[in-house]
């Protein structure tokens, strides 16, 4: 060996001690289990250190005792690898530099790489290498190229009964690396062969005093550098380090969550107490606990605010020398009836009368048995609750609601009568202004007129509906009768766009006598109408508008999927599910068009008053739908999907005949 | 002979606004809603438009915009039934606001302005 050689070579262990001392300083500096990994592998890839291309790191599960991938340090490729080279030797970065640099605060793991290797997970297996390693503590070379070969002056790892003769130190007296070669491809893992995918590595294990923690795998994929004895020596060295400064991580964390744990549970024990202390004090409640002599046991500061006692007065007298009303009600009979049924009792917004003094304020009240003991097991809680300023602004809540509905209807109403009223203004003068000329009076504009204020009745009327609510008169019904009436009048504005309605009713329907309900006529009209309008009003030219009905029990209603199929296979008529005897029957009509809601988030909103999506729409249709199915006892729902389109379905209780 | 554009989505009113404009003396066309609006605005070439502010499909603002972005010259009013869309800084790129009335003398004036320009 040259005296040059020696020299590079001092260098070289120099470097390397260097970069140990380094990494050390680092990996010290923090708890984070996962920044020390990093260091830990940073420093096995870095350029400047040892210069490996790719660092695996592997730990044993605590649950499962595989040894599962953690992390992984490398280039995903050659040009990959290239290219960080050139950009950390650009950057003239040291590794200390590095470790301290944003880069390496801010970089997240050369991703494919790392995630992959997160999805190993070798189950313990004696018979390979991995584990054996961690068994014996002696670092593996793989070798699968030069398989034939053979290793040469190291010993070859195999199962015969030879391998018993190792040494079970990685370093053997006389300070000498030991090192075993594996050139047998069973020996390793299928997966982590095939994830590795290259056929030369090193495996260190990487062992804290006795305990596994779990192991390293370095390999130069890229540049095909062979691993010397040197660079083993080092890896043992840092393995050794790595492995302590883990574990230690491990425990410290372990502790601290321990710890905390602990601590939050003290304080929150320590909280119930105090809880438990201070909560029948801190309260806007007022408690009374009274025993089956109506002796007040109990009772809290607030009882005094609330109902003009004071704690002092009340506590051990009797309660029933008051003459307490709650809106009339003797309270004291009330609490004689909850300690003889063993059953609690509620009064909600109620008025209370205390020794003939009437309050101003609103209370909920409750009274509940109350166990004290085995032998004297009669008593009750009297919980009082001051809901004034809650009730207050409930009705302030419904006012403004309302206020804010009405304004809404205002806005709509104006907007909804401005155009008809510009139009009807605007043909009048037109019609004047051609008469004064002696022109000929064109009927078309007068026609115009007429319909605009048509139109304008329809808006007035609607909305009184909806504000009113018309007095409704009930007769018999044929629905499928109105049905048809309804079809046949929807047909005109259906037929303008190519639309289909398809109600093949068939004999079913108009043999089958009891299809009658209860009802309005002319509203319920209304409501078919509004559904269909809608229908066709959301179809697209020569779109489908399919209407089936069903019979039966009162909660049976069909599942849409099931009804969507229906309509598919255009089965109409009455299909009908069992009911239980006795119960009323139901007829369900299904209204089912191709398109879905505009805004399928909206289906909540769509039965709320003046919610459109159209332009001339005031949005009251099926708010004013609802109101009457709702009027007969019935019941509306809606589902939209992009499959099967929007489909209503209208449950009525049919009348018993 | 003016060629003008009215874009109205209700019936009555658009023919309102045409008989009268037709009276006036200019050549109108008219378009249902904005995507009806911008066709007939790239085929046609009118030499005012009229664009009213709630339509279906494409609305009164965003043809507006759409015309503006191709002709920065042609004469526009903008009208609707609402006050409050002075206050959208959109309507500025129209030549005229207007809130939609009975009595067009006021549109009709403002037209006549507007093509002498
Ligand atoms: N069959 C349907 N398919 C798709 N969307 C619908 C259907 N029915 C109702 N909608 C949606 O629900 C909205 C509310 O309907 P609603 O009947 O209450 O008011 P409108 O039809 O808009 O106005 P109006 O009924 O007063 O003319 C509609 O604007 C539409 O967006
Ligand atoms: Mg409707």
């Amino acid at each position: 060996m040259s005296a040059e050689d020696i020299i590079k070579e001092y260098q070289d262990i120099l470097r390397q001690y260097n970069i140990l001392n380094q990494i050390s300083k680092t990996v010290s500096s923090t708890l984070d289990l996962n920044k020390i990994l990093k260091i830990i592998l940073t420093g096995v890839t870095f350029g400047d250190g040892f210069g490996f291309n790719r660092a695996f790191l592997f730990l044993i599960d605590r649950h499962s005792k595989n040894l599962r991938g953690r992390m992984a340090i490398g280039p995903s490729s050659a040009e990959d690898a290239w290219k960080v080279w050139n950009e950390i030797k650009d950057k003239n970065y040291s590794l200390e530099e590095y470790l301290g640099s944003e880069k390496f605060e801010n970089e997240q793991q050369f991703s494919v790489l790392d995630e992959k290797i997160k999805q190993i997970s070798m189950p313990i297996d004696k018979n390979r290498v991995v584990w054996k390693c961690l068994q014996d503590g002696i670092p593996r070379n793989v070798d699968l190229v030069s398989a034939a070969a053979g290793g040469e002056n190291e010993p070859v790892e195999d199962s015969g009964p030879a391998a018993l003769f190792k040494e079970r130190q990685a370093f053997s007296q006389d300070g000498l690396v030991q090192v075993i070669t594996v050139n047998d491809s069973a020996l390793i893992d299928a997966e982590l062969a095939e994830y590795i995918d290259h056929p030369k590595f090193c495996i260190i294990p990487l062992i804290s005093r006795t305990k596994k923690v779990g192991i390293l795998i370095v390999d130069n994929k890229y540049n095909q550098r062979d691993i010397t004895s040197d660079d083993i020596k080092f890896l043992l060295l840092l393995g050794q380090f790595a492995a302590s400064s883990i574990r230690n991580t491990i425990i410290y964390n372990d502790l601290k969550d321990s710890i905390s744990a602990l601590s939050k549970l003290n304080m929150k024990l320590n909280y119930l107490k105090d809880y438990n202390e201070k909560i029948i004090e801190s309260i806007p409640v007022s408690i009374i606990v009274v025993d089956h002599n109506f002796t007040v046991t109990q009772c809290n500061e607030n009882c005094g605010k609330l109902m003009g006692f004071s704690k002092e007065i009340v506590m051990g007298k009797q309660i029933n020398t008051h003459e307490i009303y709650i809106d009339g009600i003797n309270l004291i009979d009330e609490v004689f009836k909850v300690i003889k049924e063993n059953k609690a009792q509620g009064f909600y917004k109620v008025n209370m009368t205390i020794n003939g003094e009437k309050s101003d304020e609103i209370f909920d009240i409750m009274l509940v048995p109350f166990k004290f003991s085995e032998e004297n097991p009669e008593g009750a809680v009297i919980i009082v609750e001051n809901v004034t300023n809650t009730v207050r602004l409930e009705t302030e809540l419904s006012n403004t609601k309302k206020l804010s509905q009405l304004g809404k209807l205002a806005a709509t109403v104006a907007h909804e009568i401005r155009n008809p009223l510009i139009a009807i203004g605007g043909y009048a003068a037109r019609v004047k202004r051609k008469f004064l000329e002696g022109a000929q009076t064109d009927i078309g504009n007068l026609e115009i007129i007429i319909e605009e204020v048509k139109r304008l009745e329809r808006i007035v009327n609607e909305i009184l509906d909806f504000a009113s609510g018309r007095e409704v008169k009930f007769s018999e019904v044929n629905i499928s009768l109105l049905l048809l009436e309804c079809i046949n009048l929807a047909k005109a504005a259906a037929e303008q766009n190519n639309l289909e309605i398809i109600f093949d009713c068939g004999r079913d329907l108009v043999e089958n006598a009891n299809l009658h309900v209860f009802g309005s006529r002319d509203h319920l009209k209304q409501a078919f109408l509004n559904i269909l309008n809608n229908a066709i009003d959301a179809s697209g030219k020569k779109d489908k508008i399919k209407i089936c009905i069903a019979k039966g029990a009162k909660d049976s209603f069909y599942d849409f999927s099931d009804s969507a199929r229906k309509m598919q296979d255009s089965i109409s008529g009455i299909f009908s599910k069992d009911r239980a005897e006795g119960e009323p029957e139901y007829i369900i009509i299904y209204i089912n068009n191709s398109a879905p809601l505009a805004n399928r988030e909206d289906i909540k909103n769509i039965f709320l008053p003046f919610y459109t999506t159209k332009t001339k729409g005031t949005g009251l249709g099926l708010t004013i739908t609802k109101k009457i199915i709702e009027q007969h006892a019935g019941k509306i729902e809606v589902n939209s999907s992009i499959e099967n389109g929007t489909t209503f379905a209208i449950k009525l209780p049919l009348m018993d005949i | 002979m003016k060629k003008i554009l009215v874009v109205e989505d209700d019936m009555p009113i658009r023919n309102l606004y045409k008989e009268e404009l037709i009276d006036e003396g200019y050549d109108v066309i008219t378009a249902t809603d904005g995507v009806n609006g911008y066709e007939l605005f790239k085929s046609s070439r009118p030499d005012l438009i009229t664009i009213d502010i709630k339509m279906p499909n494409m609305n009164g603002l965003e043809l507006l915009d759409k015309i503006r972005k191709e002709d920065r010259d042609i004469p526009i009013i903008i009208y609707s039934a609402y006050g409050e869309f002075t206050q959208n800084f959109s309507t500025w790129a129209a030549d005229e606001y207007l809130v939609k009335s009975s009595d067009l003398t006021e549109f009709k004036n403002k037209v006549k302005e507007l093509l002498l320009r």
